[in-house]
C-alpha cells in the first residue's frame, strides 16, 4: 500500500547498477548507461540510493562510490546548490566515520579544490578507485568550509508542511541475530553456497526487498483525529397521521348572479348624498344583516367614510362594527379620526366603543381632536353646543371604561376649567374628581 | 378635512360589468346550475359538455374557464396536477388583471384621500394608526380568485410542496373577512394543515385562533373555558349601562331611529363575529373535532405534551361514535413523544384499518418509529419496508384520487428508513434514501448533514474508491525486509493514511452507475455547506418580524386595547368579569384557564409558543455545532486546513456549544494550525486542557455524553419498562451512539499535544504526553506511530521496534510477495 517511490523498472535498473559497481566497467560509462532512460526519476531514484547510504551496513563500498556519484550527476547540470542532495552528499564528506577513499570521492565529485583534474577519477572503475586511493594525497576541509562554498548559495527553502518536513526516516534496523552478538559482525554474511545459519541473511534479499518498499514519506508524529459523531436522532423521525381531505372547490361564484345586494349599494349611495328615510335605512341595516359579506359589497370604501357618518351615522356604525374584522379597518378609523368633529362623528364613535374593541390610540386621538375642535369654533353658540357634546361623550366614555381618565387627565381638566362655565364641563370635572 | 369632496359619481356599478343583458344571464345562469349539479354527481364528463356550452356564451370568463379546468382534471383520472395547476394560475392572474381594471375604475380618486391622511399623520395629531395597504380592494365576486387560489394550494399541498402552498394561502388569508364562508372554511383548514407541516406554530396558532372566532365553533361547545361564551358574558353588562347613560337621552333627542336595532347587531357580529356556517359538509361537531384536532398538533408540535394529552382526551371524547382513527394516532403520537412505546402501539393497533393501504402504511411506519426509538433497528427496518410496500399499492390503486397524492408519504418513509439504514451501519442504503427523500426535505439542514453523515461513514468503512479499508485505517502496517542481521522494518502506515484527493472526481456530483452521486468527502462538504446556508436563511428570516400579515397586526393592535381595559378594571369595584376578550381567544389552548388568571392567558400562549421557538433554536444551535464539527473534519480529511481552521474558529466561537463540540473544535483547531505550521498555536489550543505543566483534564465528562444521548423522559408510569428496553436494545443497537469516552479524549489530548510538541522539537516533552497517552489509549496506532517517532529522534531505535513488535495494531508483512505485486 502506500505510494512507492519506484516503479519497477527503476528498481530493476538500480539493482543492475549496484550489481555492476563491482565490475570493472568505468564509474563514467556507469553513469551514461544509467542516465540513458529519459524516463528515470531522478528525484526518486537519488533520494531512495540516499535512504540506502544512510543504513550503512547495506551497500558495498564499491556501491556506495556509484550511489555518491549518481547524486551528484543527477543534478549536475545545475548549479551545486540547486541539487536537493548537496547537503547529505557534504554531510559525507565531513563524516568522520567513514572511509577516506568514499569522502575523498565526494570532494572529487563536488570538484573541491582540484577543478583542473575534474573528470579524470570517472575514467576508473569504482575499485580501482578505491585501491589506487593515497590517504596522505587528500586533505579533508572543514565542514563550514564546504557547507559555504556549496550551500551558502541555496535557495531558501520552499514552503514545506513543518509536520511532513520533521519526518524521520521510517526504515528500522532489525537485526534478527541471536542475543549477545554483534550484528555489524560480517560473520552473519551468508557465503555463497554456505549452508545458512541463525541470523545469517542475504544481502541481496534485504536490499532488492528496501529498494521495492521505499516510500518517499517518513514517519511523522501522527495526529489523531476523532471523526465526529452522528447526530442524535430525536425528534427526527417522521411520525404519520391520517391527513385531513381537502377537496378540490367547484366556485360556485361562476355565472352567479351579481345583483346581489344591488338594492343595498343603491341604497348606500343615496345614504352618501342625505338622509335616508327610515324604512330605507331599516332596509339597509336589515340587509347587512341578512348577509354578512354584503358589507363588502356594498360600495363603501374609506375615503366615501365622512360623507355617511354625516349623512346617516347609524348606517355608517352598523357598516364599520361589520368591517371591524376587515384588513381595511384601520384606513377607515384613520379617515374618522380626521374627519371635521361633529355631532354625527361623535355618536359614530361613541357607539363604536360601545359595540367593539377600538384601538387605544384611535380613541385618545378623537378625544384630542375634540378638545381641541371646541378651542378654535369662533361661533360662541356652535361652541357652546360642541363643549356640551363632547363633555357627555367623554363622560359616557368614562363610565363606560372605554378610556383610562389618567391617560388624558391634564389634557381634560385644562378642557373642563376652560369651559366651566358651562353646565356639563362642570359635570366632566366634578366626575374627574371623585375618581381622583 | 376635505374627504366629503369626492365625486359621488364613482359609485361601483357592478351590474355594469357584468355587461349582459337578462336574457342571456337567465341561459348562463341556467347551464352554470346545471354543471354544478353534473360536477355534484360527480359526472364530469357531462359536466365539461355543459362547461364548454357556457364557455361559447361567456368566452374567457375565468371561472368557467376555472370549473372546466377543475371537471377535466377529474375526469381524466387526476392525472396532471402539474397541468392543473398551470391553468389555474392562469386564470387566477386573468381574475387580478379584471379586478385591478374594475377597481381603478371605481377608485379614480383614491390617491388624494391617502395623500391627505398621511399628511395629517405628519402634523402629529393622528400618531399610530398605520393606514394599511391602500390597495383598494373592491371585492367584486366576479373577480374573486380566492376558490382559484384555493385549489391551486391544495394542489401543492397535495404534492408536498408546502412552501408553494403556504405563499399562496398567506395571501388569501390575509384579506379572508370578504370571501364567503364555504371557501373562507376550507382556507383556513388547509392553511392549519399546512402551516403545521411547515412547523410554523405560532402562525397556527393564529389561524386557529381566528377560526374559533370567526367560525363560532365556540359556540357549539358547553365548556365554561369558551371563549365565545365568555366574551358575550363580559360584553352584556356594557351594554345594559350605556342605556341608562345620559348621553344617550340628549342624542336621541336629536337624531333617533333604529338605535337598538344597530346595537343588537354590533352585540352579535363585533367582537367574535361568527360567521354564520352555511356550508353544508362541515356540520358544527366536525368542525369542533377538526378544530380540537389541530389543536393537539399544535401541541404536539410545541412539544407541550401537558396540554396535549388533556386537549387530545377531549378530543376524544368529541369524537365520540365517529371516525376517530386521527384522533387515536394523535393519542399515540403523543405517547410516543412521552416515551410510553408499549402504549404507543396499544393505540396504534386499537386504530388500525389494515385493510386501507394509505391507513396501513401509516400504521407500519409509525410502529418503526416506535421500534427505532427503542432501540429495535431491524425490526423497525421490517415495518418501514412494509409501509414502503404498502405504499406502492396505494399508488397501483385505479381511479386515481386526488388524496392518493398526500397519502402517498412514500418520501417520507424513505427518509425514515435513511436514518434507520444510517443507525445500522449501512451508509450507502442510507444516502439512497435520503437522496430519493430530499425531494420534500431539500430545505431541512438536517437531511444534508445525515447526507454527509453517510459519506464519512462510507469514507471510514473503506466503501468509497480510494478510501481505506477500516481495518486499514487503524493499523500499522510494517514490511520486514530480509533477514538476519539485514532484516529491516519499514513502516508503511506513513502520511498516506487517508488521503482521498487524488481519487476523487472533480465533479462533486458525480453519478456512479445506478444513478445515484456518488459518497465522496467533496459530496460530504458540499452537502455540510448547504445545510449551513439553509440554517442561515432560517435564523435569518426569524430575526425578522414572524407574521406580516395584516390579520396579525391588528389583532395585536387590538390586544393592546383590551389589555389596557384589564387593567382599567382592576381600579373600579364591582366588576367581576375579567375575562378577557379577543386576543386571548387561545385560552382554550392553555388548559390552565379555570384558574382565574385572567390577563395572562394571552401570555400563556405567548410563553408556550416562545418556548417552542426556544427549542427551535436550541436544535438549530446543535445542528450548527455538529455542521461546524464535520465541516472542519471533511476539510482536514481533504487537507484544506485553512478552511478546517475557519470552520474550527467558527464552531469555537458558537454561544452554548456543548463540550463534546468544543473539544473537537480545539482538536481540529489545532491540527489544521499544525499543518499551516503553527504549532505553536496549536500547542496553545490543546493546552487549555492543560492543569499544571503536564497534566491534562477530562475535556468532557460522562455526564455530557449523557446529555448528548437526549434519551427523551420517559413517564414514571412506564419508567421501568422503558429503562429495560433501553437496555435491551444495545445488543440490536449495531451502531449505536459511539464517540471517545471522556478518558479516550484526554489520551486524544495527549498524543496530539505529543505530536505538538515533537513537532517543535520538544522531544521530552512529547515522550511524556505519548506515554500518558499510550497508557489511556493503548489501542491507538497514532499515538503508538508519535511514541516510536519520538524514540527515533531521540535515537532509541531499539526502543522504537520494541513498541512496534508489542503493539496490537501493527501487521507484519513479509516483503518478497510485496516485491512481485509492486508496480
Amino acid at each position: 500500500m502506500g505510494k512507492k517511490m519506484l516503479n519497477f523498472e527503476e528498481q530493476c535498473k538500480i539493482l543492475n547498477l549496484l550489481k555492476s559497481s563491482s565490475e570493472q566497467k568505468s564509474i563514467e560509462e556507469m553513469l551514461t548507461e544509467f542516465f540513458t532512460n529519459p524516463k528515470l526519476r531522478h528525484f526518486n531514484v537519488c533520494y531512495s540510493l540516499s535512504l540506502l547510504l544512510q543504513d550503512k551496513m547495506m551497500l558495498s563500498s564499491t556501491e556506495r562510490l556509484v550511489a555518491f556519484a549518481i547524486l551528484h550527476r543527477s543534478y549536475s547540470s545545475q548549479k551545486s546548490a540547486a541539487n536537493p542532495f548537496i547537503s547529505f552528499l557534504v554531510n559525507a564528506a565531513c563524516d568522520e566515520g567513514a572511509e577516506n577513499y568514499e569522502r575523498a570521492f565526494i570532494l572529487h565529485l563536488l570538484g573541491f579544490g582540484n577543478s583542473n583534474s575534474s573528470k579524470e577519477f570517472l575514467k576508473q572503475s569504482a575499485s580501482e578507485y578505491i585501491k589506487k586511493f593515497d590517504p596522505s594525497s587528500q586533505t579533508f576541509p572543514q565542514k563550514e568550509q564546504l557547507q559555504k562554498q556549496y550551500l551558502e548559495k541555496a535557495h531558501p527553502e520552499p514552503y514545506a508542511c513543518l509536520l511532513k518536513s520533521t519526518a524521520v526516516k521510517n526504515v528500522l534496523a532489525d537485526p534478527d541475530v541471536p542475543p549477545g552478538c554483534d550484528a555489524n559482525s560480517a560473520e552473519f554474511d551468508l557465503e555463497p553456497g554456505a549452508k545458512s545459519k541463525l541470523g545469517s541473511g542475504d544481502r541481496d534479499e534485504a536490499l532488492s526487498g528496501l529498494i521495492a518498499n521505499l516510500s518517499l514519506e517518513g514517519l511523522i508524529p501522527h495526529w489523531i483525529r476523532p471523526l465526529p459523531p452522528r447526530f442524535p436522532v430525536d425528534e427526527e423521525l417522521v411520525w404519520l397521521n391520517p391527513d385531513n381531505n381537502h377537496e378540490l372547490q367547484w366556485d360556485q361564484g361562476m355565472c352567479a348572479d351579481t345583483s346581489r345586494g344591488a338594492a343595498v349599494r343603491d341604497l348606500i349611495a343615496k345614504a352618501l348624498r342625505g338622509p335616508l328615510a327610515p324604512n330605507q335605512q331599516e332596509q339597509v341595516l336589515v340587509e347587512l344583516a341578512k348577509d354578512p359579506k354584503l358589507v363588502y359589497h356594498c360600495g363603501l370604501t374609506p375615503r366615501k367614510l365622512p360623507e355617511l357618518v354625516e349623512s346617516n351615522p347609524l348606517i355608517a356604525v352598523d357598516v364599520l362594527i361589520k368591517l371591524i374584522n376587515s384588513p381595511e379597518i384601520a384606513e377607515y378609523f384613520t379617515v374618522l379620526v380626521n374627519m371635521d368633529m361633529s355631532l354625527h362623528s361623535m355618536e359614530v364613535v361613541n357607539r363604536l366603543t360601545t359595540a367593539v374593541e377600538l384601538p387605544k390610540e384611535f380613541v385618545r386621538t378623537y378625544i384630542t381632536n375634540c378638545i381641541s375642535s371646541c378651542e378654535n369654533i369662533k361661533d360662541k353658540y356652535m361652541q357652546n353646543r360642541l363643549v356640551r357634546l363632547v363633555c357627555v361623550f367623554l363622560q359616557s366614555l368614562i363610565r363606560n371604561r372605554i378610556i383610562d381618565v389618567k391617560d388624558l387627565f391634564i389634557e381634560v381638566q385644562a378642557f373642563c376649567i376652560e369651559f366651566s362655565r358651562i353646565r356639563e364641563a362642570a359635570g366632566l370635572f366634578r366626575l374627574l374628581k371623585t375618581l381622583e | 378635512m376635505d374627504l366629503r369632496d369626492s365625486s359621488p359619481s364613482s359609485t361601483p356599478n357592478r351590474d355594469g360589468n357584468a355587461g349582459d343583458d337578462d336574457g342571456v344571464l337567465s341561459v348562463t345562469s341556467a347551464l352554470a346550475k346545471d354543471a354544478a349539479l353534473y360536477f355534484q354527481s360527480r359526472k364530469f364528463a357531462e359536466c365539461v359538455d355543459v362547461l364548454n356550452q357556457l364557455n361559447s356564451k361567456k368566452e374567457n370568463d375565468p371561472k368557467v374557464l376555472h370549473n372546466i379546468a377543475i371537471a377535466e382534471f377529474f375526469r381524466d383520472g387526476c392525472s396532471d396536477p402539474k397541468k392543473l395547476l398551470e391553468v389555474l394560475n392562469n386564470v387566477k392572474k386573468r381574475s387580478e388583471e379584471l379586478a385591478l381594471a374594475s377597481g381603478e375604475q371605481v377608485e379614480s380618486g383614491s390617491n388624494i384621500g391617502n395623500n391627505i391622511t398621511s399628511g395629517s399623520k405628519g402634523s402629529g395629531t393622528t400618531t399610530s394608526l398605520p393606514a394599511s395597504n391602500c390597495a383598494s380592494i373592491i371585492y367584486a365576486d366576479e373577480f374573486d380568485s380566492s376558490v382559484a387560489s384555493l385549489n391551486i394550494a391544495v394542489i401543492w399541498f397535495y404534492l408536498h410542496e408546502y412552501a408553494k402552498a403556504l405563499s399562496v394561502l398567506e395571501h388569501v388569508y390575509q384579506n379572508i373577512e370578504p370571501i364567503d364562508e364555504t371557501t373562507a372554511l376550507h382556507i383556513c383548514l388547509l392553511l392549519l394543515d399546512v402551516l403545521l407541516a411547515c412547523r410554523d406554530a405560532s402562525k397556527s396558532a393564529d389561524v386557529l385562533n381566528y377560526m374559533e372566532k370567526a367560525f363560532g365553533v365556540g359556540n357549539v361547545s358547553q365548556g365554561e373555558n369558551d371563549l365565545a361564551a365568555s366574551v358575550n358574558a363580559s360584553e352584556s353588562p356594557l351594554s345594559r349601562t350605556l342605556s341608562e347613560d345620559p348621553l344617550d337621552e340628549m342624542f336621541s333627542t336629536l337624531d333617533i331611529g333604529g338605535q337598538n336595532l344597530a346595537r343588537h347587531t354590533g352585540l352579535t357580529s363585533a367582537n367574535d363575529l361568527p360567521r354564520i356556517t352555511v356550508d353544508r359538509s362541515i356540520s358544527g361537531v366536525d368542525l369542533k373535532l377538526k378544530l380540537q384536532l389541530y389543536k393537539v398538533r399544535l401541541l404536539l408540535l410545541t412539544r407541550n405534551v401537558k396540554l396535549a394529552k388533556r386537549e387530545v382526551k377531549h378530543a376524544m371524547n368529541i369524537a365520540r361514535g365517529r371516525d376517530s382513527s386521527m384522533a387515536l394516532f394523535l393519542k399515540a403520537q403523543l405517547e410516543y413523544a412521552r416515551g410510553n412505546h408499549r402504549k404507543a402501539i396499544k393505540l396504534l393497533m386499537a386504530s388500525s384499518n389494515r385493510t386501507d393501504a394509505a391507513m396501513s402504511s401509516m400504521f407500519n411506519n409509525n410502529l418503526g418509529c416506535i421500534y427505532y426509538q427503542l432501540g429495535k433497528y431491524h425490526t423497525s427496518a421490517v415495518f418501514f419496508s412494509k409501509a414502503l410496500s404498502n405504499c406502492s399499492s396505494l399508488q397501483k390503486e385505479k381511479p386515481l384520487k386526488l388524496l392518493t397524492f398526500s397519502q402517498d408519504k412514500s418520501l417520507l418513509i424513505t427518509y425514515n428508513c435513511g436514518l434507520q439504514y444510517l443507525a445500522c451501519g449501512k451508509p450507502l442504503l442510507a444516502a439512497h434514501c435520503f437522496q430519493k427523500a430530499s425531494l420534500v426535505f431539500y430545505k431541512r439542514p438536517l437531511m444534508w448533514l445525515r447526507l454527509a453523515e453517510c459519506c464519512l461513514m462510507a469514507v471510514e468503512k473503506g466503501l468509497v474508491k480510494g478510501s481505506w479499508a477500516p481495518s486499514d485505517r487503524s493499523e500499522v502496517r510494517v514490511s520486514v525486509i530480509g533477514k538476519g542481521r539485514r532484516r529491516r522494518l519499514l513502516i508503511e502506515n506513513g502520511t498516506t493514511r487517508n488521503r482521498h484527493v487524488d481519487s476523487v472526481e472533480r465533479d462533486v456530483w458525480a453519478l456512479g452507475d445506478d444513478g445515484q452521486p456518488k459518497l465522496s468527502l467533496p459530496l460530504a462538504r458540499q452537502c455540510l455547506y448547504n445545510a449551513l446556508h439553509l440554517l442561515n436563511c432560517s435564523e435569518l428570516s426569524n430575526s425578522k418580524s414572524i407574521l406580516p400579515s395584516d390579520s396579525s397586526l391588528e389583532e395585536n393592535e387590538l390586544s393592546d386595547g383590551a389589555s389596557s381595559k384589564n387593567s382599567n378594571y382592576k381600579n373600579l369595584p364591582s366588576n367581576d368579569s375579567k375575562a378577557s376578550t379577543m386576543p386571548a381567544a387561545l385560552i382554550n389552548l392553555n388548559g390552565d384557564l379555570k384558574e382565574p388568571k385572567g390577563g395572562t392567558n394571552q401570555e400563556g400562549i405567548q410563553t408556550f409558543i416562545s418556548y417552542y421557538e426556544d427549542i427551535c433554536r436550541r436544535e438549530n444551535q446543535m445542528i450548527k455545532q455538529a455542521l461546524l464539527a464535520n465541516l472542519a473534519y471533511v476539510e482536514l480529511e481533504l487537507e484544506n486546513p485553512l478552511k478546517a481552521l475557519s470552520a474550527a474558529r467558527a464552531l469555537l466561537e458558537l454561544p452554548g456549544c456543548s463540550r463534546i463540540y468544543v473539544f473537537l473544535g480545539h482538536v481540529y483547531l489545532a491540527e489544521a494550525l499544525c499543518l499551516l505550521n503553527k504549532p505553536k498555536e496549536a500547542a496553545e489550543h490543546l493546552s487549555i486542557y492543560l492543569s499544571g505543566e503536564s497534566n491534562i483534564k477530562l475535556p468532557f465528562g460522562l455526564e455530557d455524553c449523557e446529555q448528548w444521548r437526549v434519551k427523551k423522559h420517559i413517564d414514571c408510569e412506564e419508567a421501568n419498562v422503558g429503562a429495560a428496553a433501553a437496555k435491551n436494545s444495545s445488543p440490536e443497537g449495531l451502531e449505536d451512539f459511539m464517540f471517545l469516552k471522556p478518558d479516550e479524549a484526554r489520551g486524544t489530548l495527549y498524543a496530539n499535544l505529543a505530536a505538538v510538541s515533537a513537532i517543535q522539537g520538544d522531544l521530552e516533552r512529547a515522550h511524556h504526553f505519548v506515554t500518558q497517552a499510550l497508557s489511556l489509549v493503548p489501542d491507538s496506532s497514532e499515538a503508538t506511530m508519535t511514541a516510536i517517532y519520538v524514540d527515533l529522534m531521540l535515537g532509541k531505535s531499539q526502543e522504537a521496534v520494541s513498541k512496534l513488535k508489542h503493539c496490537s495494531h501493527v501487521r507484519f508483512l513479509p516483503s518478497n510477495q510485496q516485491f512481485n505485486k509492486s508496480s
